[in-house]
């Protein structure tokens, strides 16, 4: 199963780079969009697949750091710090935000995080003198770095990646460290977990810090990505989509938020063959996965794998036990 | 011997319902207390009380002379105190070995050192042993959710123990498990015991159980002590037998 999963990531890795050869400017916007998608995704992965946490605020941790960088730049702060200053402040929100998840848990957490987005659209919207409001900023510029220019779709495309492959190896990192296994104890028995020692409380609010860190740094590549930003495109409908990447690909399995995400950005567009009943087949579709699969894509990836294995098993002892009576 | 628990006037209530109604015990270091009674008596909310689950509504517990009653139950693991509860309570979707290094891993270093350390926290070879011990070996790769009751309930005891806890506290190891797996299960607890000379408190309704297993049985009956000694005058104690055995 490691070998195989090895070679996915590998072959993975390979069709990330030479994918955008072979695309146009709009397919190239896509496919970084996924990229940019994929960290907000996985940072939710980490607060809810891993640590049990519901929230429903991650699109508003991308807006504010995609707010950040959109501020920032202009006024000449160069990229990098704008960059690491939304994942800090993100954090510091996020860890805020965790305290409720303290005292409340499933469908009241959904609610707090849900006024959370709210508020943030709001104060997004009606702050006009910071935020510029309804008519958004926009000519956010794509960094430079050390003469290199990212302005080209192509070039910014392979700065997102470079980003997911560096986030993706943090996390992945970070799960197969001690922390990894105290997050999936706070989700499955924290009652448990708590008499093990595990500092519940400092858990939970890291979940969340993290993983919001983890979408303002999506936001912070966002801004660039899209060049203009406005209060809507962070309202709850992306924090909604975002928890569906995270369930379609696959709650609290690795890569079940670089599935989801490409199940989310991608297949709408392939959809369009369907023209206008594009949006009511992706939405059959996901249903469909989610009744036939509620673990997701990576979930019935897995299942089909053991079951395959368990045939072949069979077959084996079938084929030994023949060769010992011959 | 001292005193490693130390139970002074201890009372619980729900509302109306008083659950644990001034109970005052101690535990020697090395000792083995049975705490027996029927359904209802009080003796998980009595544990619930003294490993900071439950806020208690009068008295107080000390560890080793301490004040512990507000402490929360992570603290109190820090101190060296362990405890089993009285349904199954191990990670399904973690392996037996996984199972057992989070149950000490947070003992080793601080958070931040953890993060950037090893990623079994130095325990791989602790949890090994551990699952040698408890004669899991063959199932340590296994998830914990695959195994069966009896095996669970081991692997429940053997994280119990897994940070090197001075006092232990089982709620009803015994429960549910058949009789093979229970002459293991009280095998292993007794070996561990002789080994380390832990200070165990065990509530357990399987009096085979507790008659081979402790040198002390205190009996709950609606929230109070009726009676204590050694496991053979409990059994033989009339009141204990009209309250509890029920013959």
């Amino acid at each position: 199963m490691r070998r195989l999963g090895a070679g996915a990531v590998a072959i993975g890795v390979i069709a990330a780079v030479a994918l955008p050869f072979l695309l146009k400017s709009f397919g190239i916007y896509l496919i970084s969009m996924w990229a940019v998608l994929t960290i907000a995704a996985i940072g939710l992965n980490l607060t809810l697949g891993y640590a049990g946490q519901i929230s429903l605020a991650q699109g508003a941790f991308v807006g504010i750091g995609a707010y950040c960088v959109a501020l920032l730049t202009p006024e000449g702060f160069p990229y990098a710090l704008a960059f690491v200053g939304a994942g800090l402040l993100c954090f510091a929100i996020g860890w805020l935000l965790g305290y409720p998840a303290l005292r409340v848990q499933h469908h009241y957490l959904a609610f707090v995080t849900l006024a959370f987005t709210t508020l943030v659209f709001l104060l997004l919207r009606n702050e006009e003198w910071l935020t510029n409001g309804i008519y958004g900023i926009n000519a956010i510029p794509r960094p430079t770095f050390f003469g290199w220019s990212t302005a080209s779709a192509l070039y910014f495309y392979f700065f997102c990646l470079g980003a997911l492959i560096a986030i993706s190896l943090a996390v992945w990192w970070m799960l197969r460290s001690p922390w990894g296994r105290a997050f999936v104890a706070l989700r499955e028995n924290p009652i448990r977990a708590l008499s093990l020692g595990v500092d519940t409380r400092r858990y939970t609010l890291m979940a969340f810090a993290i993983g919001s860190s983890l979408g303002g740094l999506s936001g912070a590549l966002y801004a660039p990505l899209v060049q203009f930003i406005e209060p809507s495109s962070f309202a709850l409908g992306l924090s909604f989509n975002l928890l569906m990447m995270v369930i379609v690909g696959g709650s609290g399995f690795f890569f079940g938020p670089f599935v989801g995400a490409l199940v989310a950005v991608l297949l709408p567009e392939w959809m369009r063959i369907a023209q206008g009943y594009y949006l009511i087949l992706y939405a059959s579709i996901v249903m469909l996965l989610m009744a036939f699969c509620p673990s997701g894509v990576i979930g019935l990836m897995g299942r089909a794998f053991n079951a395959l294995s368990a045939r072949r098993d069979r077959a084996a002892t079938v084929l030994h036990g023949e060769r010992v009576g011959a | 011997m001292s005193a490693v628990l130390e139970v002074s006037d201890l009372r619980k209530t729900f509302g109306g319902i008083t659950a644990v109604d001034g109970v005052s015990f101690e535990v020697q270091a090395g000792e083995i207390l049975g705490i027996i009674g029927p359904n209802g008596s009080g003796k998980t909310t009595l544990f619930n009380c003294i490993l900071g689950q439950l806020h208690p509504s009068g008295g107080e517990v000390r560890i080793d002379g301490s004040l512990s009653t507000d402490m929360r139950p992570c603290d109190l693991n820090r101190l060296g105190v362990s405890r089993t509860f009285q349904l199954l309570q191990v990670f399904p979707r973690l392996s037996v070995r996984d199972n057992l290094i989070l149950a000490g891993q947070e003992h080793r270093g601080s958070m931040l050192s953890r993060l950037f350390g090893r990623g079994d926290a130095g325990l791989g070879e602790a949890a090994d042993r551990m699952i040698e011990f408890f004669r899991l070996s063959h199932l340590a790769q296994q998830q914990a959710g695959a195994l069966s009751y009896g095996q669970q309930k081991l692997l429940d005891a053997a994280m119990a123990f897994m940070a090197g806890p001075r006092l232990v506290l089982l709620d009803e190891p015994a429960g549910g498990v058949n009789l093979t797996m229970l002459g293991h299960l009280r095998e292993r607890l007794a070996a561990y015991h002789a080994e380390r000379k832990a200070t165990f408190v065990v509530i357990e309704h399987q009096m085979e159980f507790v008659m081979a297993l402790c040198t002390r049985v205190l009996v709950l009956a609606q929230g109070r002590i009726i009676a204590e000694g050694a496991p053979q005058e409990v059994r033989a104690n009339p009141i204990v037998v009209e309250a509890y055995l029920g013959r």
